[in-house]
């Protein structure tokens, strides 16, 4: 079941931008007269995870919003001496417990289109509180899927 | 194509929630439904002769089935949550429309709940039955789950009904219900209304409904009742006074009963406060263990007393048995998201219980989470309030079945058309 809810053009190419040319950090992204799902604010580079939840937040407690970052770490192999840079995309959505049950209702019945839209993200995340959505829990979830 | 698109987003839609208790009706976008009438329908004919078919009148609506009338059968229309005798549900409908809401059926798209154990025939006929006998504009047809995970903002999530007559336990991921690990059990509100009154009948309490109360005096806790019967009662049939007690048995339940927090111990639980509670006949009493041990099938079937079906399972291990049928990438998801909805889980410590079940049951490296909505109403109208949102978006619009595409595809287009 889904809303029917589509993707503005504007958010694939922002993601390209992400994902070929390193361009931006996050996205934060928002669903426009309950019609349209759309970019509210690009990341520079250079911004902090703190930033990127905040902005995630910018709707106040009785809003959700999607999120796309590009989430980088240190991982080493078993085997080798040195750890190695990774680099994973991740799209979360963000529902808190306090939204109104419409606004939960819209965006969580949204989100598969958006996931059908960017193709390649490494990790779907689904956060209703903030600890859902805090560094570890999500580095943790990225590092899951890893070789040891 | 856009000519089948049903594109009219200035009437609201009507929204159906069938459930086994009552069925919830109202529009799309408003906050609760304006109809919660009882599922419950009496049954009577006058014909005095044997000859040919016996023309069956309904009575319908909360008021209706309370009438005392001699010869009326209190029958439903539902089997395991799906509709069984159409000719009722036929007679429902146009109460609905007609007496209850004043709406005319070609003027709103409908959407209707279905479990999530549906059959395709029985889809397809209530698609013939809406868009043939009713021409109504646009039907859908959401699966109770998925909204309420919807509206609990958890495309991903395991939902745990609590109903009338059955608890179940249905993953859902990204909108989807998973058919094949859906699991139930026929443990509800309606069972431990059968407990509670076996458990009366044991201690010779004897329930007395309101419509054979006339008048009442006070009495001391525990002395035998001082009431009068009505006069002139007319000869109403079992079904009827069967309900009329479970009645008096859902306000019992909904204010004595607990589920104890732990594994149910008589020691224990004898230290708890005792809950005071008045029969519509007067007899007053304290009830203490009884507040626990009653509910405790629910979660331990071994304790259950004699009773007409068994459980086999209870809601922590339904949980667990779900999940374990699920694809092992997405169950630390499930057990991340647990969605606790329906009637029978505002009993006291439903929720408790069933979060130190789990706690005990739930791998270690998953975390666990039990969510319900906070307040009782949104609880009992989980999937009424998805389905309300959901046929209020704008863009909800091209989802519809048009009644063109149903006359071009025919009735097995609710099969693609809603998943």
């Amino acid at each position: 079941m889904a809303s029917g809810v589509t993707v503005a053009d504007i958010c694939k190419t922002t993601y390209e931008e992400i994902k070929k040319d390193k361009k931006h950090r996050y996205v934060i992204f928002y669903i426009r007269d309950e019609k349209q799902i759309d970019v509210e604010v690009i990341g520079k580079r250079d911004e902090e995870y703190e930033e990127f939840l905040a902005k995630l937040q910018g709707g106040g407690e009785g809003d959700c919003r999607y999120g796309l970052y590009d989430f980088e770490y240190m991982h080493q192999c078993q085997g080798t001496t040195e750890s190695s840079k990774k680099q994973k995309l991740f799209l979360i959505s963000w529902c808190p417990e306090t939204a109104k049950v419409k606004k939960k209702m819209l965006y969580s019945s949204s989100f598969e289109a958006l996931k059908k839209a960017l193709v390649g993200v490494a990790k779907f995340i689904q956060a209703n509180e903030i600890a859902d959505a805090s560094r570890e829990v999500v580095e943790e979830k990225l590092r899951a899927t890893d070789r040891q | 194509m856009s000519g089948a698109i049903y594109g009219g987003d200035e009437v609201g839609a009507l929204v159906l929630d069938i459930g086994h208790n009552t069925v919830r009706a109202g529009y799309g976008g408003e906050d609760s439904p304006k109809l919660d009438i009882p599922t419950s329908i009496g049954v009577w004919t006058d014909s005095q002769d044997d000859v040919g078919e016996p023309q069956y009148k309904y009575n319908i609506g909360l008021t209706a089935i309370h009438v005392k009338r001699s010869g009326m059968e209190l029958t439903t229309f539902l089997k395991e949550g799906m509709v069984e005798n159409w000719d009722m549900f036929e007679n429902l409908t146009d109460y609905i429309y007609k007496n209850a809401l004043g709406a005319v059926p070609c003027d709103h798209p409908v959407l209707i709940t279905e479990p999530p154990w549906v059959t395709p025939p029985k889809r397809e006929q209530m698609a013939e039955l809406m868009f043939e006998k009713y021409k109504v504009p646009a039907l859908y047809l959401g699966k109770n789950a998925a909204l309420a995970a919807f509206a609990n903002g958890r495309p991903t999530c395991l939902v745990v009904d609590s109903g009338a007559t059955h608890t179940s336990a249905v993953p859902v991921h990204d909108g989807i219900v998973l058919t094949q690990a859906v699991v139930k059990s026929p443990v509800g509100g309606d069972y431990i209304s059968a407990q509670c009154r076996n458990y009366l009948e044991e201690k010779n309490i004897d329930v007395i409904p309101p419509y054979m109360v006339s008048s009442k005096e006070i009495t001391k806790p525990d002395e035998p009742a001082s009431w009068k019967i009505k006069n002139c009662l007319p000869k109403v049939t079992d079904s009827w006074h069967n309900y009329m007690v479970k009645e008096v048995m859902q306000d019992f339940q909904a204010s004595v009963l607990q589920v104890s927090d732990n594994l149910y111990d008589e020691e224990i639980v004898k230290s708890m406060p005792a809950i005071h509670y008045e029969f519509p006949n007067g007899f007053h009493k304290d009830f203490g263990v009884e507040r626990f041990k009653i509910p405790e099938p629910l979660f331990n079937p071994t304790t259950s007393a004699k009773a007409s079906i068994q459980p086999i399972l209870g809601v922590g291990p339904l949980v667990t048995t779900s999940v374990g049928m699920c694809d092992i990438d997405i169950r630390p998801a499930m057990y991340g998201s647990v969605v606790v909805t329906g009637g029978n889980s505002n009993i006291q410590g439903f929720n408790e219980r069933l979060n130190r079940d789990l706690a005990a049951k739930t791998p270690p490296s998953m975390r666990l989470k039990v969510i319900s909505a906070t307040g009782a109403v949104e609880r009992k109208f989980g999937a009424w309030i998805g389905g309300s949102i959901l046929s209020s978006l704008g863009s909800f619009q091209q989802l519809w079945i048009s009644k063109q595409e149903y006359d071009e595809g025919g009735k097995a287009i609710v099969q693609a058309k809603c998943p």
